[in-house]
């Protein structure tokens, strides 16, 4: 279920940058989005829109593309029903388009909020997918020894560690404890109230069970000496792998790029 | 009764930071089980919830952040609504102190004051970052009230008005139902966990006794 890496080893060169160097890229693209955004032709945000094509070419070149391609598809969902619900649903002024449906009704788009629907779902897109480019290209273990470098208590390393190793055991164990109430004959399926009520006879058990364990667990961490101070050992070491300063300068060269841009698109 | 001292530090205790994991698990989990049963709601706020009713509200508030943190690793739409899951944490812990969940007339009152801070912290977010449109089915039901000519506003916060308060309810109810089997000598080790004992010693006075006897027993 859970096993432990100790060495994770990566052979592309944006997979491995430091984690606060892809922490740091993530931000500025974030903040890059934000300010194209207040650049628009005719009213329409299409150099945000544009933009959005650098993370999939980021994803495909740092190899995370199928692993994050579910998670872009289903924001990818989301920012299209806010352009369906903002551009018909609010009504301004003008109507851009007006679609008739079997000569019964007309769907109108409007053009005011056609556009303001458009900057929400791009900023939506931008940042979800960069974040989720930065959550594929980083393994939890690297992300949380780099903040323990910086300083992060060894106490919260933990909580977040353990954390995600959790999750997984208590999702098996959900799935298991409501298969054995199945099979007691607990409903769980029919109408709504039928399958709210056979929430609790599942969650109940579930949640005392983990209640017990963890006081056995801070037993087993006292005794192992985790609230000693002092200097910890670690057997998981991030490093850097030395293109850190090519990456940053090409993203602070685009940020100013940008930045530059908006502000002459100001003064002009 | 003597008044209780709360200190942040004083608050994460060993068990409460190991609590947290688990309260973070709960929440995914009971998420999952929702969704296995086919319900309309998240119910993913109950560890947040059962953890700050024990630990107070910065071990809650904590829990809440983790949650969406870790949910949005996952999926990063999640990362913005961490402040309504911070916000349950922290209102039930605050809650919890000042012995909110006394008796049942009490945990009404609290059970509406969650709900409603939780629809304050959660309308904006989802009127002003996602135009409305949230990722579960209730999203639906917020787009058929403005077709038929409610504001966006008043079309959101209805939407979920009617659902967090149900959310609320079943999550209170599960966790009320809990606390009640949490043994005693569990019960005691957490900050305010004493509040709970007191209201089941009221109602089964005899059972401790033999229950110590056994102990002595065994021993």
């Amino acid at each position: 279920m859970w096993q432990e890496k100790l060495r994770i080893k990566k052979n592309n060169s944006i997979h491995g940058l430091y984690p606060f160097t892809k922490m740091w890229i993530t931000f500025l693209y974030c903040v890059c989005a934000m300010v194209l955004s207040t650049i628009t032709i005719n009213g329409y945000p299409v150099y945000m829109m544009v933009s959005f094509l650098i993370i999939p070419v980021l994803a495909a070149a740092t190899g995370v593309l199928k692993k994050i391609s579910g998670v872009m598809k289903s924001i990818a969902i989301i920012s299209l029903f806010i352009v369906l619900l903002q551009g018909i649903l609010i009504k301004s002024d003008l109507i851009l388009y007006s679609l008739n449906v079997f000569n019964l009704f007309n769907i109108n788009f409007y053009t005011d909020s056609l556009q303001y629907g458009l900057v929400l779902a791009f900023s939506v897109l931008n940042m979800g997918c960069m974040v989720a480019w930065f959550f594929g290209a980083t393994d939890n273990k690297e992300l949380i020894n780099a903040f323990e470098k910086r300083g992060m208590g060894p106490k919260a390393s933990y909580v977040l560690l353990s954390t995600l190793q959790m999750i997984g055991v208590l999702q098996k164990s959900a799935k298991t404890i409501m298969s054995a109430q199945q099979a007691r004959g607990v409903e769980t399926e029919g109408n709504v109230f039928v399958r709210s009520k056979a929430f609790i006879p599942s969650m109940i058990p579930l949640i005392l069970g983990s209640i017990t364990n963890t006081e056995e667990r801070v037993l087993t961490l006292e005794s192992k000496g985790f609230l000693v101070k002092g200097e910890k050992t670690r057997l998981f070491d991030v490093k850097p792998n030395g293109k850190e300063p090519i990456a940053m300068t090409i993203t602070i060269v685009y940020v100013a790029a940008i930045i530059i841009w908006r502000v002459l698109l100001w003064v002009l | 009764m003597k008044e209780k001292k709360y200190s942040i530090k004083k608050d994460f205790t060993l068990l409460a930071l190991l609590l947290i994991p688990i309260a973070v698990a709960i929440n995914f989990a009971g998420g999952q089980l929702a969704s296995l049963l086919k319900l309309p709601l998240y119910l993913d706020t109950i560890g947040t919830i059962f953890v700050a009713m024990l630990c107070g509200p910065w071990v809650g508030g904590l829990a809440g952040l983790i949650t969406n943190l870790v949910l949005g690793i996952a999926n990063p739409i999640f990362i913005p609504f961490a402040i309504v899951n911070v916000t349950v944490g922290l209102v039930t812990g605050y809650l919890a102190r000042k012995g909110m969940f006394a008796n049942w007339w009490k945990w009404i009152i609290s059970m509406v004051l969650m709900a409603l801070a939780s629809i304050i912290t959660a309308a904006p977010i989802v009127v002003i970052m996602f135009g409305g449109i949230t990722s579960s089915g209730t999203s639906l039901i917020t787009a058929t009230l403005m077709a038929t000519g409610a504001g966006i506003w008043g079309a959101v916060i209805s939407t979920e008005l009617v659902f967090t308060v149900i959310d609320r309810i079943i999550s209170f109810g599960i966790t009320f139902l809990i606390l009640r089997v949490v043994p005693e000598r569990t019960l005691i080790k957490f900050s305010i966990g004493e509040a709970y004992i007191k209201t089941k010693k009221d109602a089964e006075p005899a059972k401790e006794v033999t229950e110590a006897d056994e102990d002595v027993d065994n021993l």
